[in-house]
């Protein structure tokens, strides 16, 4: 319905201003609506590989997980149609019930952390370092989004390991006693946070950088003449007027948070117990080890939701917590 | 009004037309064709008989050899390997089982114990007709292989698998390390307190940066051998009955006969067994007296290096390792290896691993045939020519393979099997997956804490147990 009427109303506009111009060549009337009509059909031609790949590499994966989520169904055998079943064997399930725990935990803090640091050091680095030295850290920071997420978290598993780590050598030397970051639930929750914010508050970083940059100067002028210092600066202009970027960091942070998986399955498999089992990692033992792809989907139609969910909240929030210059 | 109404509506109907047309056709081909799979992509879906390995690139060069040497008996089948790396054997199957799931299954598979009863279960083709069709061409093979192995692969009664190498979980040690706590060898039937012993020796020599017992959390080589000493299990081991077409046809004379069956069964938990408990709290102490490491999850990969670099006294491992110190530098006679320390038994645990013909196989008969010669001794020197495993036949774990690289003890390897016949496979059901998971993520917190933790642990341990083998059974 919505997308008719405008078009009828463009035709409506269009046919007067074609019979001004063009009255007396009826054909070329028909030739302006050929060509639109061949432009048109250009346009889906263009169109057509986006839309066949994101149709087939997109919608038909979230529809079939969603039907999937009502079937148990191991690959090998035929799929068997349960209802609600793997929802509620989910729900009831323990393991899944922790999990989704500590990815909410793990996003309260990680995000909170990846966002603190971002937006602190691009203050730093865009109001206090010189151009160049600007340009460095606008890349070192980037830098570790770039790698993989696997072996960065290989690499820091031997960094973190109790005996023979980098971490607790150089700890040793202030006399702090070896630290058991990989075997203790709170050392190892640490490790996954510490090594996820490192490798994610770039992109944030790269936001707020832009964000700063797009406050009109004239902003802190006025706001200076009125006798604001460096703090209240801060208070009153930089965060009101950074929020619609602080609102778009955040989302996307806690959307990717909410989907964290190689860095606990790389350092941690999850444990020690469940203490780093994550959402994902559930949905991934589901399916992948334990062959229950049905239970697996019915987990990630809950995980989107509550993704879904989350974003909402976001977004009905901003309108009281978001100003727009 | 009405003629716009009009206008609109051949327009849409039109537009309709083609879009139904074009949808119909779409929904035709779709609905008349066959499932579409991978294999329908140009290219991948030729007949040669496609064998998975794990491993890299580099692995699957190393038996081109073997593939050549069975082009020639069999110009008629073409061989590819595949390689695909995993960091292990449940990483592996999961790799495996993407590729039955996206349609493009290999032919065959090499499956180690961990995934030996879920092939057999859901995937794999049984060896039977072919062992008793080719007996007489397969007699030799079985007389070089001792039947621990082959028992392994069985289930319910048929076999799906024939070991092409194997590994026990052995107690390898430091020598300099030993010499300087002022130890002498360990006897082979050393005891889990002469162990406990040797650590506390080792620790007082050398009180810093070094680690008297290194251990990781995994299926193979982390508590299950200290639980298998204590003659227990995790899981409780029954075996089901029928095989003995193949022992009668196989093994009629061996010693061990009568203790062979139609394969392991691990059907229920066993966490709450006090033996399993009594286990778990010995090696509790060991952490808490700063013996033996608190294990990592999975690990393992560093394990060589760290053992190569004189920081490790003692580790379980096997003769997989061989090759890796050797070439991390360490000298024949830097180290050495013993048996398991004896608790209430000496048995010991032990994986092996060998090809399984999948049911989706195009030509199952020309697989046996990949399977039959990879079994032949040939073709076994060619794929293991250094030690980098332990082979499956007797006749090739030899002082040639070891000479140059130790250990000096190097018959204590395939001595596990003979001295003790009662040594098993590693406890994997078809959903080890979900069972080495409700294992692995126990066991920290279990040798980490006090005794109540160690409880809650094992009670933890016991319901996701339960749980795992209740799914898919």
């Amino acid at each position: 319905m919505s997308t008719t009427t405008p078009r009828r109303d463009r035709a409506k506009q269009a046919k007067p201003a074609t019979t001004q111009t063009l009255k007396p060549a009826t054909p070329g009337t028909s030739q302006t609506a050929s060509g639109r009509h061949s432009q048109r059909w250009l346009a889906w031609i263009f169109l057509a590989p986006t839309i066949l790949g994101m149709g087939l590499f997109t919608l038909v994966p979230i529809v079939a997980s969603v039907v999937l989520a009502f079937f148990r169904w191991d690959i090998i055998s035929a799929p068997t149609f349960v209802g609600f079943d793997n929802f509620a064997e989910v729900v009831q399930d323990p393991t899944v019930r922790v999990s989704f725990l500590n990815t909410i935990v793990f996003v309260i803090v990680a995000v909170a952390f990846q966002l603190g640091l971002a937006l602190a050091l691009a203050v730093m680095v865009q109001e206090k370092m010189p151009a160049w030295l600007r340009t460095f850290f606008r890349s070192a920071f980037f830098f570790p989004l770039i790698l993989s997420a696997a072996s960065v978290s290989i690499f820091m598993r031997y960094l973190f390991n109790e005996q023979f780590g980098v971490v607790n050598w150089f700890l040793s030397f202030a006399g702090i006693p070896a630290v058991p970051w990989l075997t203790t639930p709170g050392g190892s929750a640490a490790v996954v946070i510490l090594v996820y914010v490192w490798q994610n508050f770039g992109f944030s970083f790269l936001l707020f950088i832009g964000g700063l940059a797009s406050i009109p100067a004239e902003t802190y002028e006025a706001a200076s003449l009125d006798g604001a210092t460096g703090w209240r600066k801060h208070t009153y202009v930089t965060l009101p007027l950074l929020s619609p970027t602080t609102l778009l960091a955040s989302v996307m942070a806690i959307i990717s948070a909410l989907q964290v998986f190689d860095q606990p399955y790389v350092l941690t498999r999850g444990g020690p117990g469940d203490s780093t089992r994550t959402a994902v990692m559930v949905i991934f033992e589901s399916a992948f080890q334990r062959l229950e792809f049905g239970q697996a989907s019915a987990i990630g139609v809950i995980l989107t939701l509550i993704i879904m969910a989350i974003t909402a909240a976001q977004f009905r929030l901003s309108k009281r917590f978001v100003f727009y210059q | 009004m009405t003629g716009a109404t009009t206008g609109r509506l051949r327009e849409i109907s039109r537009r309709t037309a083609l879009g139904a047309l074009g949808a119909g056709i779409v929904g035709a081909t779709v609905a008349s064709w066959p499932r579409l799979s991978g294999s329908d992509i140009p290219g991948r879906g030729d007949n040669s008989l496609s064998i998975a390995i794990m491993g890299t690139a580099a692995d699957a060069a190393a038996r081109q050899r073997a593939i050549d040497a069975f082009t020639r008996l069999h110009p008629d089948i073409r061989v590819k390997v595949q390689a695909i790396q995993a960091v292990d054997w449940k990483d592996f199957f999961t790799k495996i089982l993407t590729m039955v799931a996206a349609g493009t299954p290999p032919d065959v598979v090499y499956v180690a114990t961990e995934g030996a009863q879920l092939f057999a279960d859901k995937l794999a083709h049984p060896l039977d007709e072919y062992l008793r069709r080719d007996a007489a061409d397969m007699a030799e093979f079985f007389d070089d292989v001792h039947p621990s192995l082959v028992e392994a692969f069985m289930y319910k009664g048929s076999l799906f698998q024939l070991p092409m190498d194997w590994n026990a979980a052995n107690m390898y040690y430091n020598t300099t390390a030993f010499a300087q706590a002022g130890l002498e060898r360990p006897a082979d039937d050393w005891t889990n307190v002469d162990f406990r012993n040797s650590l506390a020796a080792m620790r007082k020599a050398r009180p810093s940066d070094f680690t008297p017992y290194y251990w990781t959390n995994r299926l193979f080589g982390g508590v299950v051998p200290w639980l298998y000493a204590n003659d227990t299990s995790f899981l409780k081991e029954t075996r089901s009955t029928g095989g003995d077409w193949l022992w009668d046809s196989f093994y009629a004379k061996d010693p061990s006969r009568g203790l062979r069956s139609g394969g392991y069964q691990w059907l229920e938990p066993n966490a709450d067994d006090p033996r399993v408990f009594e286990t778990f709290d010995y090696l509790r102490g060991l952490v808490k007296d700063g013996l033996g490491v608190r294990p990592e999850e999975g690990g393992g990969s560093s394990l060589v290096g760290l053992f190569a670099s004189n920081r490790i006294g003692t580790t379980p491992a096997g003769g997989y390792w061989v090759q890796g110190l050797h070439e991390a530098g360490m000298k024949e006679n830097d180290y050495d290896v013993a048996f398991f320390p004896k608790w209430r038994t000496q048995r010991h645990q032990f994986g092996t691993a060998g090809y399984a013909i999948m049911k989706t196989a195009k030509d199952k008969d020309a697989a046996w045939e990949w399977i039959k010669f990879s079994s032949s001794r040939e073709a076994m020197e060619l794929i293991f020519p250094n030690p980098v495993t332990t082979p499956a036949r007797r006749s090739m774990v030899n002082e040639a393979l070891y000479s140059g690289k130790g250990p000096a003890h190097w018959k204590v390897f395939y001595d596990t099997l003979d001295k003790f016949p009662t040594t098993g496979p590693i406890p994997a059901p078809p959903q080890q997956a979900a069972v080495e998971t409700a294992l692995m993520k126990n066991v920290s917190l279990a040798v980490s804490g006090d005794e109540r933790q160690l409880k809650q642990a094992l009670e933890s341990m016991q319901r996701d147990l339960e749980l795992a083998l209740r799914r898919q059974s």
